[in-house]
């Protein structure tokens, strides 16, 4: 224990000399920091208010049905906690070079763990709490809830909550190590991911939320009242369930309930805790040698031997936009973390376009229909950012301390920035095209199954005006990806740290927080902008109204001018950056 | 050709290198000495483009490196104290990577890459991932990179950093055949025998300042004052004012 306390000490004596270093630059940085992170906690409180205000008294979609979306969010905030975790700790643990260094000295294994993982985890979670303090004042403002309330949730069941996702994740990947030594590696990961997906698949198909919303609203207007019959028992065994039952039984006031499901909660993760201890007492070491014959995990099927991607092979580039471009190929595809961490991201994007693109939409209300389709909007956008901000904000630092070839290159850094942007802009690009488009295609044209045939499917063309709002957004889409990649790929050569190389480290450090923040900010106005239309054009469909097309135009010149000024000054700020001594 | 005229380099209220002027003609190896801390590192970055001057002019082959950044560096290859690569491509990548970068054609490409490996004997483990190499096989194929577009001046700094003999030997080899083949060579090192060996002139540089700047046989005179060594020579020119 002894041991485990000289090395925090460090840690924490390091931290802060490293934060209180002072220096004119340092201070304004932080003063920035501090009022985008104040600016984001006071938007994040005013959002949430806001959203539990709209959905019960406006909605009015009742309290059971509220917390019960609330359970289906925190399972998907689990899942994301749960994976990012997994190839972080995977980086922390076995490929650290402090790691290293601690396993020549006399610290025990347990001891090491304990530090990598603790590490690991209040490194990526610091902003992770801010956010979900700023969003319970939020819902505890609107019910009026006492302090304590804020109390019980941030320590009884938040840091529990995220900690319960971690060390489930730290169990699995020593589980996965250990058999790596037997299985092949790869084949280890696909089933991890695949496993993964189906139990997302699942949950959703037994929690069935469409089939919920239905059966619940069979009781309107007593909607507030608790339907627990109609949760499936597999579902009450979650972590997220039990959550919402707190928020739940607290709004409702019954503490006994609270009481129990926090007990159980805390109980849970303590044991999880010490069954990761266990675990590490038993495998870390072993894991961390196995890890070294696994050094490098590359996707062999991709290697092109001797193809036009193979350094040395003629392309229709010219010599230095040739090597970068597969420079940059050839970093991606030999690095599991960035390949792996794509994959599983692109397998949830499927799945999540799979459900929207085949969305029946029968509500009753224009404000309803505007609703929905403002959520799936902002939620593809949100996930173009989530790409944007994992994938473009490393580029630049990814160049790590072998940047110092191209310094001395005859190459200028800014041909280097437009080459790295243009590989990132062009595949998000693309994708948020098709995900636009999946995603509008309810509204493109509406299917109908007929009869009891599922295979059998009949195309019903929708009004004129939700035709519009369709093509509205998939013009808005690529602008909004646009400026959504160029602020991250801009902040992230500002904020460029070429010394670490864990991509997944860099796209969670702080500079990478403050961009996140700031494309939420953006995300906030584009969504208030975006209700406009979208009211206007489902009342339109919905009362034969005619469409106001001058408000389109104002709202399209109110999202391009400062979307185009958003890109210009990302680049600029990005390239000088680039011009710095190195 | 290298110029340097009236350079000065501060990191706020520090003083990194001041007021260092040199000149090396074409074909010269030169050696830039000088203890730990001394501003050798900092003056090469300044020559490679990695650091800007806070004041003072760097001409390199004829081209001002501040002002024409690109003209400047084309003509020069540069091995780097710290060998780092890319982690995930292999050596011979790399070196494709670098002469792409100095917009080399395919052919003309090839056949150099060919060259070095077998100038820097890299040949049988020049296609793993740099990943996997030791100090010293980086370190051969940052030589291997730099010379893979025949430039007309090299600047090095510390090439000797965990090279066994054996690669310290084909080190020293391939800077003879470049030197004896018309490059200018700059060479920061803080290995004595390896200047005496090399070098055609020397500066010695302490404290930000150069201190010494003269031939090696001029150097030799300095010698027969203390007892006959360069390293007397080099620690009594650098020693500290309170010593």
């Amino acid at each position: 224990m002894a041991t485990f306390f000289h090395i925090l000490w460090y840690k924490i004596v390091m931290f802060w000399k490293v934060s209180s270093k002072q220096s004119f630059g340092v201070v304004i940085r932080n003063i920035g920091s501090f009022v985008v992170f104040g600016s984001f906690a006071v938007g994040a409180f005013y959002f949430s208010n806001f959203v539990t205000a709209y959905l019960l008294e406006n909605v009015r979609i009742g309290l059971f049905l509220f917390h019960r979306f609330i359970g289906m969010l925190l399972f998907v905030f689990f899942v994301t906690i749960n994976l990012g975790n997994m190839v972080v700790s995977f980086s922390t643990l076995y490929r650290t070079p402090e790691v290293e260094f601690l396993l020549t000295s006399p610290v025990s294994f347990l001891n090491i763990f304990v530090i990598k993982f603790l590490d690991n985890f209040f490194y990526s979670s610091g902003t992770l709490f801010m956010v979900g303090f700023s969003v319970l004042l939020g819902y505890g403002f609107y019910f009026e809830l006492p302090w304590h309330f804020y109390l019980l949730m941030m320590f009884g069941v938040l840091v529990p909550f995220t900690f319960f996702a971690a060390c489930i994740a730290v169990i699995v990947l020593m589980l996965v190590m250990k058999l790596a030594s037997k299985i092949n590696f790869r084949i280890l990961i696909s089933a991890v991911v695949i496993f993964y997906l189906c139990q997302i698949y699942l949950y959703f198909k037994i929690s069935s939320p469409v089939h919920l919303v239905q059966e619940v609203m069979k009781y309107y207007p007593y909607v507030d009242l608790y339907f627990g019959s109609l949760d499936p028992g597999m579902l009450k065994l979650l972590p997220n369930f039990w959550v919402s039952e707190i928020m739940y039984f607290y709004v409702t006031g019954n503490f006994s309930a609270v009481t129990g499901y926090t007990i159980m909660l805390v109980l849970s993760t303590v044991g999880l805790f010490i069954f990761a201890l266990a675990t590490a007492n038993a495998y870390f070491y072993s894991t961390w040698i196995t890890s070294l014959s696994i050094k490098s995990l590359t996707m062999k099927s991709l290697e092109f031997k001797n193809s036009i991607f193979s350094f040395g092979r003629r392309s229709i580039f010219s010599p230095q936009v040739d090597v970068l471009l597969k420079k940059e190929l050839w970093q991606f595809l030999r690095e599991p973390s960035q390949w792996i961490h794509l994959v599983v991201m692109m397998a949830l994007l499927m799945i999540f376009l799979s459900s929207v693109s085949t969305l029946n939409i029968k509500l009753e209300t224009p404000e309803l229909k505007a609703v929905v389709y403002l959520v799936v909007f902002i939620f593809n956008i949100f996930l173009i950012n989530s790409l944007a901000l994992r994938f473009g904000f490393p580029m630049v630092s990814l160049e790590g301390n072998a940047y110092w070839s191209v310094r001395s290159a005859p190459i200028s850094t800014t041909t280097m920035y437009w080459i790295k942007f243009f590989l990132i802009m062009t595949f998000l690009g693309m994708l948020s095209l098709v995900i636009s488009w999946l995603s509008n295609i309810p509204y493109l044209y509406v299917h109908r199954v007929v009869g009891d045939k599922p295979w059998l499917v009949e195309y019903v063309v929708p009004q004129y005006p939700v035709k519009v709002m369709a093509y509205f957004s998939i013009i808005v889409t690529p602008i909004v990806t646009m400026t959504l990649v160029s602020l991250n790929f801009g902040l992230g050569s500002i904020y460029s740290n070429f010394i670490e190389k864990n991509p997944i480290r860099i796209a969670s450090s702080q500079g990478a927080t403050m961009t996140f923040l700031l494309s939420v900010v953006y995300l906030v106005f584009l969504l208030a902008l975006y209700y406009f239309p979208a009211t206007m054009l489902f009342n339109a469909e919905m009362k034969n109204l005619p469409i106001v097309w001058s408000q389109l135009q104002i709202v399209f010149a109110a999202i391009l001018i400062p979307s185009v000024a958003i890109s210009i000054g990302s680049h600029y700020f990005g390239i000088r950056s680039l011009r710095r001594d190195y | 050709m290298i110029e340097l005229q009236h350079v000065r380099k501060t990191f706020g209220s520090f003083v990194a290198v001041d007021d260092v002027s040199l000149s090396i003609p074409s074909g010269e190896f030169f050696g830039f000495l000088g203890p730990n801390g001394a501003g050798k590192t900092t003056t090469i970055k300044m020559m490679t483009g990695l650091f800007t001057p806070t004041s003072g002019r760097i001409v390199i082959n004829g081209f001002d490196v501040e002002k024409q950044p690109l003209e400047a560096k084309s003509t020069f290859g540069y091995i780097p104290d710290h060998p780092y690569l890319y982690d995930k491509l292999t050596g011979r990548e790399f070196i494709y990577y670098m002469g792409g970068l100095y917009n080399m054609q395919n052919n003309e490409l090839k056949e150099n890459v060919d060259r070095v490996i077998d100038l820097l004997e890299l040949a049988s483990w020049v296609d793993k991932k740099t990943e996997d190499y030791s100090q010293g096989m980086r370190q051969r194929v940052t030589f291997a990179a730099a010379f893979v577009h025949n430039p007309k001046t090299i600047i090095i700094d510390e090439p000797m950093v965990g090279l066994d003999p054996r690669s310290a030997r084909i080190v020293k080899d391939s800077l003879k055949r470049q030197a004896k083949a018309g490059a200018s060579i700059f060479m920061s090192t803080h290995i004595l025998e390896m200047a005496e060996e090399l070098c055609d002139r020397i500066g010695i540089i302490n404290k930000s300042r150069i201190i010494f700047l003269d031939t090696k046989e001029n150097l030799h005179l300095h010698k027969t004052k203390y007892d006959g060594n360069l390293e007397s020579v080099f620690l009594e020119l650098t020693k500290e004012e309170n010593e």
